[in-house]
Protein backbone atom coordinates (compact mmCIF):
# COMPACT_ATOMS: atom_id res chain seq x y z
CA UNK A 1 0.00 0.00 0.00
CA UNK A 2 1.27 3.25 -0.95
CA UNK A 3 2.27 4.74 2.48
CA UNK A 4 1.48 8.27 1.37
CA UNK A 5 -2.22 7.39 1.38
CA UNK A 6 -4.92 9.93 2.39
CA UNK A 7 -8.40 8.56 4.09
CA UNK A 8 -11.28 10.58 4.16
CA UNK A 9 -13.77 9.24 6.48
CA UNK A 10 -16.44 9.87 9.35
CA UNK A 11 -16.49 8.64 12.32
CA UNK A 12 -19.61 7.00 11.87
CA UNK A 13 -18.04 4.63 8.47
CA UNK A 14 -18.26 0.89 9.22
CA UNK A 15 -14.53 0.74 8.92
CA UNK A 16 -13.66 3.77 10.80
CA UNK A 17 -11.81 1.43 13.61
CA UNK A 18 -9.85 -0.08 11.34
CA UNK A 19 -8.92 2.52 8.81
CA UNK A 20 -7.19 4.52 12.07
CA UNK A 21 -4.92 1.59 12.75
CA UNK A 22 -3.45 1.85 9.30
CA UNK A 23 -4.09 5.37 7.20
CA UNK A 24 -4.40 9.04 7.80
CA UNK A 25 -7.75 9.51 8.32
CA UNK A 26 -9.06 13.17 7.37
CA UNK A 27 -12.98 14.10 7.86
CA UNK A 28 -14.15 16.65 4.87
CA UNK A 29 -13.42 19.43 5.88
CA UNK A 30 -9.80 18.32 7.40
CA UNK A 31 -9.16 17.25 3.75
CA UNK A 32 -10.18 20.53 2.09
CA UNK A 33 -8.21 22.14 4.47
CA UNK A 34 -5.29 20.80 5.35
CA UNK A 35 -3.26 20.71 1.80
CA UNK A 36 -1.25 17.82 3.33
CA UNK A 37 0.91 16.29 0.82
CA UNK A 38 -0.15 12.22 -0.29
CA UNK A 39 -0.41 10.21 -3.64
CA UNK A 40 -3.27 8.87 -3.22
CA UNK A 41 -6.56 9.88 -2.00
CA UNK A 42 -9.43 7.32 -0.65
CA UNK A 43 -12.49 9.33 0.03
CA UNK A 44 -15.10 7.18 1.77
CA UNK A 45 -16.93 9.84 2.35
CA UNK A 46 -21.46 9.43 2.59
CA UNK A 47 -22.43 11.70 0.15
CA UNK A 48 -25.28 11.80 -2.11
CA UNK A 49 -23.95 12.47 -6.16
CA UNK A 50 -24.52 15.92 -6.32
CA UNK A 51 -22.60 16.72 -2.90
CA UNK A 52 -19.69 14.07 -3.71
CA UNK A 53 -19.62 15.70 -6.99
CA UNK A 54 -18.62 19.31 -5.35
CA UNK A 55 -16.66 17.61 -2.48
CA UNK A 56 -14.02 15.69 -5.44
CA UNK A 57 -13.90 18.59 -7.27
CA UNK A 58 -12.89 20.52 -4.17
CA UNK A 59 -10.77 18.04 -3.18
CA UNK A 60 -8.72 17.93 -6.83
CA UNK A 61 -8.17 21.37 -5.89
CA UNK A 62 -5.91 20.60 -3.17
CA UNK A 63 -4.04 17.73 -4.62
CA UNK A 64 -2.52 16.00 -7.66
CA UNK A 65 -2.91 12.27 -6.05
CA UNK A 66 -5.49 10.03 -8.14
CA UNK A 67 -8.67 9.72 -6.18
CA UNK A 68 -10.38 6.38 -5.23
CA UNK A 69 -14.04 7.35 -4.25
CA UNK A 70 -16.62 5.84 -2.42
CA UNK A 71 -19.91 5.93 -4.79
CA UNK A 72 -22.24 4.13 -2.33
CA UNK A 73 -24.68 6.79 -2.24
CA UNK A 74 -24.01 8.48 -4.94
CA UNK A 75 -24.79 7.81 -8.96
CA UNK A 76 -21.57 6.12 -10.27
CA UNK A 77 -21.42 6.60 -13.51
CA UNK A 78 -22.60 10.08 -13.69
CA UNK A 79 -19.61 10.57 -11.10
CA UNK A 80 -17.03 8.70 -13.72
CA UNK A 81 -18.46 10.62 -16.54
CA UNK A 82 -17.55 14.37 -14.85
CA UNK A 83 -15.12 13.56 -12.43
CA UNK A 84 -11.82 13.35 -14.09
CA UNK A 85 -9.64 12.74 -10.77
CA UNK A 86 -11.54 9.77 -10.32
CA UNK A 87 -9.69 6.97 -11.35
CA UNK A 88 -11.48 3.85 -9.17
CA UNK A 89 -15.01 4.06 -7.36
CA UNK A 90 -15.43 1.70 -4.64
CA UNK A 91 -18.40 1.05 -1.78
CA UNK A 92 -17.76 0.23 1.44
CA UNK A 93 -20.26 2.33 3.00
CA UNK A 94 -23.05 -0.66 3.52
CA UNK A 95 -22.55 -3.45 6.20
CA UNK A 96 -22.30 -6.49 4.76
CA UNK A 97 -21.25 -10.39 5.96
CA UNK A 98 -18.83 -11.58 4.05
CA UNK A 99 -15.94 -8.65 4.56
CA UNK A 100 -15.81 -7.74 0.89
CA UNK A 101 -16.90 -4.84 -0.90
CA UNK A 102 -17.21 -4.07 -4.79
CA UNK A 103 -15.01 -1.83 -6.79
CA UNK A 104 -14.87 -0.15 -10.36
CA UNK A 105 -12.18 1.22 -12.44
CA UNK A 106 -12.10 3.78 -14.54
CA UNK A 107 -10.40 1.87 -17.51
CA UNK A 108 -10.40 -1.52 -16.74
CA UNK A 109 -6.77 -1.48 -17.92
CA UNK A 110 -5.73 0.32 -15.36
CA UNK A 111 -2.91 -2.13 -13.72
CA UNK A 112 -1.89 0.45 -11.01
CA UNK A 113 -5.04 1.62 -9.78
CA UNK A 114 -6.12 -2.10 -9.54
CA UNK A 115 -2.90 -2.70 -7.19
CA UNK A 116 -4.23 0.49 -5.02
CA UNK A 117 -7.35 -0.96 -4.67
CA UNK A 118 -6.33 -4.75 -3.96
CA UNK A 119 -4.08 -3.41 -1.50
CA UNK A 120 -6.37 -1.68 0.19
CA UNK A 121 -8.72 -4.31 0.55
CA UNK A 122 -5.53 -6.40 1.34
CA UNK A 123 -4.14 -4.04 4.77
CA UNK A 124 -7.81 -3.95 5.78
CA UNK A 125 -8.40 -7.73 5.84
CA UNK A 126 -11.31 -7.11 3.34
CA UNK A 127 -11.67 -8.84 -0.18
CA UNK A 128 -12.31 -6.69 -3.35
CA UNK A 129 -14.47 -7.90 -6.09
CA UNK A 130 -14.54 -6.04 -9.23
CA UNK A 131 -18.09 -4.31 -10.78
CA UNK A 132 -17.56 -3.67 -14.23
CA UNK A 133 -19.12 -0.67 -16.39
CA UNK A 134 -20.80 0.84 -13.20
CA UNK A 135 -24.00 2.19 -13.69
CA UNK A 136 -26.69 3.75 -11.56
CA UNK A 137 -24.96 2.35 -8.22
CA UNK A 138 -23.24 -0.32 -6.68
CA UNK A 139 -25.21 -4.24 -7.42
CA UNK A 140 -25.05 -5.02 -3.55
CA UNK A 141 -26.17 -1.89 -2.07
CA UNK A 142 -29.10 -1.36 -4.41
CA UNK A 143 -30.31 -4.63 -3.91
CA UNK A 144 -30.12 -4.99 -0.12
CA UNK A 145 -31.89 -1.45 0.30
CA UNK A 146 -34.71 -2.93 -2.06
CA UNK A 147 -34.89 -5.93 0.27
CA UNK A 148 -34.94 -3.74 3.54
CA UNK A 149 -37.16 -1.01 2.26
CA UNK A 150 -39.42 -4.10 1.47
CA UNK A 151 -39.64 -5.78 4.83
CA UNK A 152 -40.21 -2.23 6.32
CA UNK A 153 -43.18 -1.67 3.71
CA UNK A 154 -44.72 -5.47 5.18
CA UNK A 155 -44.28 -4.08 8.73
CA UNK A 156 -45.88 -0.71 8.21
CA UNK A 157 -48.49 -2.78 6.88
CA UNK A 158 -48.54 -5.16 10.05
CA UNK A 159 -48.17 -7.99 7.87
CA UNK A 160 -45.44 -9.39 10.51
CA UNK A 161 -43.72 -9.01 13.31
CA UNK A 162 -40.19 -7.94 12.94
CA UNK A 163 -38.74 -11.00 14.07
CA UNK A 164 -41.33 -13.08 12.07
CA UNK A 165 -40.20 -11.04 9.16
CA UNK A 166 -36.07 -11.89 9.55
CA UNK A 167 -37.34 -15.56 10.74
CA UNK A 168 -38.76 -15.90 7.64
CA UNK A 169 -36.52 -14.73 5.11
CA UNK A 170 -33.46 -16.90 7.08
CA UNK A 171 -35.73 -19.79 6.28
CA UNK A 172 -37.37 -19.67 3.87
CA UNK A 173 -34.70 -18.25 1.45
CA UNK A 174 -31.42 -18.72 3.38
CA UNK A 175 -30.64 -14.96 3.68
CA UNK A 176 -27.97 -14.65 5.76
CA UNK A 177 -29.11 -12.23 8.23
CA UNK A 178 -32.97 -11.54 8.04
CA UNK A 179 -33.98 -7.87 6.25
CA UNK A 180 -34.52 -5.85 9.64
CA UNK A 181 -31.22 -6.67 11.24
CA UNK A 182 -29.53 -6.21 8.66
CA UNK A 183 -31.12 -2.70 7.75
CA UNK A 184 -30.32 -2.37 11.72
CA UNK A 185 -26.43 -2.93 11.08
CA UNK A 186 -26.18 -0.56 7.68
CA UNK A 187 -27.97 1.59 9.72
CA UNK A 188 -31.66 2.94 8.14
CA UNK A 189 -30.47 6.35 7.38
CA UNK A 190 -28.11 5.06 4.95
CA UNK A 191 -30.43 2.92 3.50
CA UNK A 192 -32.84 5.69 3.28
CA UNK A 193 -30.26 8.03 1.86
CA UNK A 194 -29.69 5.04 -1.20
CA UNK A 195 -33.17 4.98 -2.17
CA UNK A 196 -33.74 8.43 -1.86
CA UNK A 197 -31.19 9.09 -4.38
CA UNK A 198 -31.85 6.16 -6.61
CA UNK A 199 -35.40 7.98 -6.74
CA UNK A 200 -34.00 11.30 -7.35
CA UNK A 201 -31.99 10.20 -10.28
CA UNK A 202 -34.62 7.80 -11.43
CA UNK A 203 -37.82 9.21 -10.49
CA UNK A 204 -39.13 5.79 -10.64
CA UNK A 205 -41.83 4.88 -8.08
CA UNK A 206 -40.23 1.86 -7.36
CA UNK A 207 -37.36 3.32 -5.07
CA UNK A 208 -40.20 5.09 -3.00
CA UNK A 209 -39.12 4.87 0.52
CA UNK A 210 -41.15 3.15 3.07
CA UNK A 211 -43.04 5.53 5.58
CA UNK A 212 -41.94 3.10 8.50
CA UNK A 213 -38.10 2.98 7.09
CA UNK A 214 -38.19 7.15 7.07
CA UNK A 215 -39.90 7.05 10.62
CA UNK A 216 -37.20 4.50 11.88
CA UNK A 217 -34.06 5.79 9.99
CA UNK A 218 -34.23 9.56 10.92
CA UNK A 219 -35.25 8.83 14.35
CA UNK A 220 -32.59 10.38 16.06
CA UNK A 221 -32.16 13.28 14.05
CA UNK B 1 -57.22 -29.63 18.65
CA UNK B 2 -55.12 -32.36 17.55
CA UNK B 3 -53.25 -33.35 14.57
CA UNK B 4 -52.78 -37.30 14.35
CA UNK B 5 -54.57 -37.80 10.64
CA UNK B 6 -54.00 -35.50 7.34
CA UNK B 7 -54.89 -35.52 4.30
CA UNK B 8 -52.83 -33.85 1.12
CA UNK B 9 -54.12 -33.27 -1.71
CA UNK B 10 -51.84 -32.57 -4.68
CA UNK B 11 -49.31 -34.91 -5.25
CA UNK B 12 -46.89 -32.61 -7.25
CA UNK B 13 -43.96 -31.61 -5.85
CA UNK B 14 -44.68 -29.77 -3.08
CA UNK B 15 -47.73 -32.08 -2.29
CA UNK B 16 -45.03 -35.26 -1.91
CA UNK B 17 -42.91 -32.97 0.11
CA UNK B 18 -45.50 -31.61 2.64
CA UNK B 19 -47.16 -35.87 2.98
CA UNK B 20 -43.47 -36.72 3.60
CA UNK B 21 -42.99 -34.38 5.84
CA UNK B 22 -45.96 -35.37 7.81
CA UNK B 23 -45.12 -39.01 7.70
CA UNK B 24 -42.02 -38.03 9.52
CA UNK B 25 -43.71 -36.87 12.45
CA UNK B 26 -45.32 -40.33 12.73
CA UNK B 27 -48.79 -38.43 11.16
CA UNK B 28 -51.45 -40.89 9.64
CA UNK B 29 -51.40 -39.36 5.73
CA UNK B 30 -53.63 -39.76 2.97
CA UNK B 31 -52.14 -38.65 -0.22
CA UNK B 32 -55.15 -37.40 -3.05
CA UNK B 33 -54.39 -36.46 -6.59
CA UNK B 34 -56.97 -36.20 -9.19
CA UNK B 35 -54.77 -38.38 -11.15
CA UNK B 36 -54.70 -41.56 -9.25
CA UNK B 37 -51.79 -43.28 -10.88
CA UNK B 38 -49.15 -40.09 -10.16
CA UNK B 39 -50.29 -40.00 -6.62
CA UNK B 40 -49.11 -43.72 -6.43
CA UNK B 41 -45.89 -42.39 -7.98
CA UNK B 42 -45.38 -39.95 -5.51
CA UNK B 43 -45.98 -42.63 -3.13
CA UNK B 44 -43.52 -44.71 -4.30
CA UNK B 45 -41.31 -41.72 -4.24
CA UNK B 46 -41.61 -41.00 -0.74
CA UNK B 47 -41.21 -44.38 0.23
CA UNK B 48 -37.78 -44.64 -2.13
CA UNK B 49 -36.29 -41.25 -0.07
CA UNK B 50 -37.41 -43.12 3.47
CA UNK B 51 -35.57 -46.13 2.44
CA UNK B 52 -32.81 -43.75 1.70
CA UNK B 53 -32.74 -41.89 4.90
CA UNK B 54 -32.41 -45.53 6.82
CA UNK B 55 -29.16 -46.00 4.54
CA UNK B 56 -27.87 -42.97 5.69
CA UNK B 57 -28.81 -43.76 9.23
CA UNK B 58 -31.12 -40.59 9.63
CA UNK B 59 -33.87 -43.27 10.20
CA UNK B 60 -34.41 -46.97 11.90
CA UNK B 61 -35.95 -49.30 9.77
CA UNK B 62 -38.37 -49.85 12.53
CA UNK B 63 -39.26 -45.85 12.29
CA UNK B 64 -39.03 -46.45 8.24
CA UNK B 65 -41.54 -49.68 8.55
CA UNK B 66 -43.87 -47.32 10.50
CA UNK B 67 -43.97 -44.30 8.14
CA UNK B 68 -44.24 -46.13 5.56
CA UNK B 69 -47.74 -47.40 7.49
CA UNK B 70 -48.83 -44.64 7.67
CA UNK B 71 -48.93 -43.45 4.36
CA UNK B 72 -51.83 -44.43 1.49
CA UNK B 73 -53.17 -43.14 -1.54
CA UNK B 74 -56.59 -42.25 -1.14
CA UNK B 75 -59.67 -41.11 -3.70
CA UNK B 76 -61.27 -37.77 -2.62
CA UNK B 77 -64.48 -39.60 -1.86
CA UNK B 78 -62.76 -42.43 0.17
CA UNK B 79 -60.47 -40.26 2.59
CA UNK B 80 -61.21 -40.30 6.20
CA UNK B 81 -63.66 -37.03 6.60
CA UNK B 82 -62.48 -37.12 10.48
CA UNK B 83 -59.02 -36.07 9.61
CA UNK B 84 -57.92 -33.03 11.48
CA UNK B 85 -56.15 -31.33 8.68
CA UNK B 86 -56.29 -30.78 5.21
CA UNK B 87 -53.77 -29.54 3.25
CA UNK B 88 -54.42 -28.64 -0.25
CA UNK B 89 -51.31 -28.16 -3.13
CA UNK B 90 -52.51 -28.13 -6.19
CA UNK B 91 -52.32 -25.98 -9.43
CA UNK B 92 -52.15 -22.06 -8.73
CA UNK B 93 -55.65 -21.70 -10.44
CA UNK B 94 -58.13 -19.22 -7.92
CA UNK B 95 -61.00 -21.24 -9.45
CA UNK B 96 -59.50 -24.67 -9.32
CA UNK B 97 -58.86 -24.31 -5.45
CA UNK B 98 -62.23 -22.71 -4.54
CA UNK B 99 -63.88 -25.48 -6.52
CA UNK B 100 -61.79 -28.03 -4.84
CA UNK B 101 -62.39 -26.18 -1.09
CA UNK B 102 -66.41 -25.95 -2.08
CA UNK B 103 -66.22 -29.81 -1.98
CA UNK B 104 -64.31 -30.17 1.12
CA UNK B 105 -66.34 -28.00 2.87
CA UNK B 106 -69.10 -30.59 2.66
CA UNK B 107 -67.11 -33.89 2.49
CA UNK B 108 -65.06 -32.97 5.79
CA UNK B 109 -66.15 -32.84 9.48
CA UNK B 110 -67.17 -29.59 10.89
CA UNK B 111 -63.92 -29.52 13.06
CA UNK B 112 -61.14 -30.55 10.47
CA UNK B 113 -59.01 -27.56 9.59
CA UNK B 114 -58.84 -26.96 6.01
CA UNK B 115 -55.32 -25.19 4.45
CA UNK B 116 -53.99 -24.03 1.39
CA UNK B 117 -50.17 -24.19 0.64
CA UNK B 118 -50.93 -21.58 -2.24
CA UNK B 119 -47.86 -19.02 -3.03
CA UNK B 120 -49.63 -16.42 -4.37
CA UNK B 121 -53.91 -16.21 -4.03
CA UNK B 122 -55.06 -14.16 -0.65
CA UNK B 123 -55.97 -16.80 1.29
CA UNK B 124 -59.30 -15.12 2.21
CA UNK B 125 -60.09 -15.02 -1.76
CA UNK B 126 -59.83 -18.98 -1.72
CA UNK B 127 -61.89 -19.07 1.35
CA UNK B 128 -65.01 -17.13 -0.01
CA UNK B 129 -66.52 -20.28 -1.22
CA UNK B 130 -66.96 -21.94 2.39
CA UNK B 131 -69.17 -22.13 4.43
CA UNK B 132 -69.50 -19.34 7.77
CA UNK B 133 -68.24 -21.72 9.84
CA UNK B 134 -65.67 -23.37 7.51
CA UNK B 135 -63.97 -20.19 7.38
CA UNK B 136 -62.64 -20.12 11.12
CA UNK B 137 -61.24 -23.37 10.49
CA UNK B 138 -59.60 -22.07 7.35
CA UNK B 139 -55.75 -21.16 7.23
CA UNK B 140 -52.70 -20.93 4.43
CA UNK B 141 -50.30 -23.14 5.20
CA UNK B 142 -47.32 -22.04 2.89
CA UNK B 143 -44.45 -24.96 2.98
CA UNK B 144 -41.20 -24.01 1.39
CA UNK B 145 -39.46 -26.66 -1.26
CA UNK B 146 -38.20 -28.75 -0.27
CA UNK B 147 -40.79 -29.14 2.55
CA UNK B 148 -38.73 -32.11 4.50
CA UNK B 149 -35.64 -29.62 4.26
CA UNK B 150 -36.87 -26.12 4.57
CA UNK B 151 -38.36 -25.44 8.15
CA UNK B 152 -40.05 -22.58 7.58
CA UNK B 153 -44.08 -22.80 7.29
CA UNK B 154 -45.66 -19.29 6.58
CA UNK B 155 -49.15 -19.47 8.92
CA UNK B 156 -51.69 -17.20 7.29
CA UNK B 157 -54.73 -15.82 8.72
CA UNK B 158 -57.82 -14.69 6.54
CA UNK B 159 -59.86 -12.62 7.45
CA UNK B 160 -62.01 -14.81 9.00
CA UNK B 161 -59.76 -17.37 10.35
CA UNK B 162 -60.12 -18.22 14.37
CA UNK B 163 -56.63 -16.64 15.99
CA UNK B 164 -57.08 -19.96 18.07
CA UNK B 165 -56.60 -22.47 15.63
CA UNK B 166 -53.49 -20.72 13.79
CA UNK B 167 -52.13 -20.11 17.35
CA UNK B 168 -52.41 -23.85 17.62
CA UNK B 169 -50.84 -24.75 14.52
CA UNK B 170 -47.81 -22.16 15.37
CA UNK B 171 -47.11 -24.08 18.34
CA UNK B 172 -47.53 -27.75 16.51
CA UNK B 173 -45.34 -27.14 13.95
CA UNK B 174 -43.13 -24.95 16.10
CA UNK B 175 -42.72 -28.49 18.62
CA UNK B 176 -42.22 -30.40 15.47
CA UNK B 177 -38.82 -28.60 14.98
CA UNK B 178 -40.35 -26.32 12.13
CA UNK B 179 -40.31 -22.67 12.17
CA UNK B 180 -44.17 -21.08 11.77
CA UNK B 181 -43.92 -17.54 11.12
CA UNK B 182 -47.53 -15.75 11.63
CA UNK B 183 -48.34 -13.48 9.44
CA UNK B 184 -51.91 -11.78 7.90
CA UNK B 185 -53.22 -11.89 4.48
CA UNK B 186 -51.08 -9.89 1.95
CA UNK B 187 -49.77 -10.80 -1.55
CA UNK B 188 -47.38 -12.58 -1.28
CA UNK B 189 -47.22 -13.10 2.48
CA UNK B 190 -43.93 -12.72 3.63
CA UNK B 191 -40.96 -14.59 1.53
CA UNK B 192 -42.52 -14.16 -1.62
CA UNK B 193 -43.21 -10.77 -1.09
CA UNK B 194 -39.42 -9.38 0.30
CA UNK B 195 -37.72 -11.45 -2.31
CA UNK B 196 -38.91 -9.91 -4.95
CA UNK B 197 -36.35 -7.02 -5.23
CA UNK B 198 -33.81 -9.65 -4.67
CA UNK B 199 -34.24 -10.70 -8.28
CA UNK B 200 -35.87 -7.13 -9.79
CA UNK B 201 -33.28 -5.53 -8.69
CA UNK B 202 -30.92 -7.20 -10.42
CA UNK B 203 -32.57 -7.68 -13.55
CA UNK B 204 -32.89 -3.43 -13.27
CA UNK B 205 -28.72 -3.81 -12.86
CA UNK B 206 -28.61 -5.91 -15.75
CA UNK B 207 -31.21 -4.28 -18.16
CA UNK B 208 -29.95 -5.51 -21.39
CA UNK B 209 -29.19 -9.00 -21.15
CA UNK B 210 -25.73 -10.89 -21.27
CA UNK B 211 -24.24 -13.49 -19.73
CA UNK B 212 -21.51 -12.03 -17.37
CA UNK B 213 -23.32 -9.14 -16.58
CA UNK B 214 -25.63 -12.21 -14.93
CA UNK B 215 -22.34 -13.90 -13.86
CA UNK B 216 -20.81 -10.26 -12.44
CA UNK B 217 -24.32 -9.66 -10.41
CA UNK B 218 -24.45 -13.29 -9.18
CA UNK B 219 -20.69 -13.11 -7.89
CA UNK B 220 -21.32 -9.55 -5.73
CA UNK B 221 -24.12 -11.02 -4.29
CA UNK B 222 -22.83 -13.99 -3.17
CA UNK B 223 -19.27 -12.81 -2.61
CA UNK B 224 -20.24 -9.14 -0.77
CA UNK B 225 -23.77 -10.12 0.31
CA UNK B 226 -23.51 -13.40 1.50
CA UNK B 227 -26.51 -15.04 -0.41
CA UNK B 228 -25.86 -19.04 -1.14
CA UNK B 229 -27.03 -18.22 -4.67
CA UNK B 230 -27.26 -15.15 -7.06
CA UNK B 231 -30.16 -13.79 -8.29
CA UNK B 232 -29.55 -15.31 -11.85
CA UNK B 233 -28.76 -18.60 -10.75
CA UNK B 234 -32.12 -19.12 -8.57
CA UNK B 235 -34.05 -17.65 -10.96
CA UNK B 236 -32.93 -20.38 -13.68
CA UNK B 237 -33.01 -23.02 -10.73
CA UNK B 238 -36.69 -22.15 -10.07
CA UNK B 239 -37.61 -21.87 -12.95
CA UNK B 240 -37.78 -18.20 -14.92
CA UNK B 241 -41.87 -19.15 -16.12
CA UNK B 242 -42.61 -19.58 -12.41
CA UNK B 243 -40.65 -16.62 -10.77
CA UNK B 244 -42.29 -14.30 -13.68
CA UNK B 245 -45.60 -15.56 -12.82
CA UNK B 246 -45.10 -14.66 -9.25
CA UNK B 247 -43.73 -11.52 -9.75
CA UNK B 248 -46.82 -10.78 -12.45
CA UNK B 249 -49.35 -12.37 -9.57
CA UNK B 250 -47.82 -10.15 -6.43
CA UNK B 251 -47.55 -6.97 -8.87
CA UNK B 252 -51.05 -7.33 -9.96
CA UNK B 253 -52.39 -8.01 -6.21
CA UNK B 254 -50.84 -5.23 -5.49
CA UNK B 255 -52.83 -3.09 -8.01
CA UNK B 256 -49.28 -2.48 -10.02
CA UNK B 257 -47.58 -0.96 -7.46
CA UNK B 258 -44.03 0.07 -9.02
CA UNK B 259 -41.93 -1.91 -6.88
CA UNK B 260 -42.92 -5.11 -7.70
CA UNK B 261 -43.21 -4.75 -11.42
CA UNK B 262 -42.16 -7.39 -13.46
CA UNK B 263 -39.41 -6.70 -16.13
CA UNK B 264 -39.15 -7.49 -19.46
CA UNK B 265 -36.27 -9.75 -19.39
CA UNK B 266 -38.29 -12.13 -17.46
CA UNK B 267 -41.06 -11.85 -20.31
CA UNK B 268 -38.44 -12.38 -23.01
CA UNK B 269 -36.81 -15.20 -21.38
CA UNK B 270 -40.19 -17.02 -20.92
CA UNK B 271 -40.97 -15.86 -24.40
CA UNK B 272 -37.93 -17.68 -25.97
CA UNK B 273 -38.63 -20.84 -24.11
CA UNK B 274 -35.55 -20.51 -21.93
CA UNK B 275 -37.21 -20.99 -18.46
CA UNK B 276 -33.49 -21.73 -16.48
CA UNK B 277 -31.97 -25.49 -16.22
CA UNK B 278 -34.78 -27.37 -16.89
CA UNK B 279 -34.82 -26.25 -20.49
CA UNK B 280 -31.25 -26.22 -20.23
CA UNK B 281 -31.23 -22.02 -21.08
CA UNK B 282 -31.90 -19.64 -19.06
CA UNK B 283 -29.88 -16.65 -18.14
CA UNK B 284 -27.18 -19.29 -18.19
CA UNK B 285 -26.50 -22.39 -20.24
CA UNK B 286 -26.55 -25.87 -19.33
CA UNK B 287 -25.24 -29.24 -20.80
CA UNK B 288 -27.68 -31.51 -21.02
Amino acid sequence: MNPNTMVVAHPDHPLYMELIKHFKVRTIDEALNTYETCELVIDLSPLRTQKKFLFIKELAKTTKAPIISDLTLSWGEWILKYAPHVGATLSTLFYNPTNAFEYSLRDSGDAEMKKNIEDFAAVMNLKAIEHKNLGLSFHYPRTIAMIINEAYFALGEKLATPESIDLAMKNGVNYPLGPIEWGEKIGLHNVAQLLEELNTITRDERYRLSPELKLQAFKHF
Amino acid sequence: MKINNVVIIGAGTMGQGIAQWFAQQNIVVEMVDQNFEFAQKSLERIRESLVKLESLGKLTSAQVTEMKKNLSVKKLEHVNTKADLVVEAIIENLDVKKNLFKDLDLLMSKETILATNTSSFPVTQIASSLSADRKKNFLGLHFFNPATIMKLVEVINGMETDKNVSAFLIKWFNDKKKIACECSDSPGFIVNRVARNFYGEALRAVECYTEDKCREVDTVMKEVGGFKMGPFELMDLIGIDINFSVTESVYNSFFHEARFKPHRLQRDMVAANRLGKKTGKGFYHYES
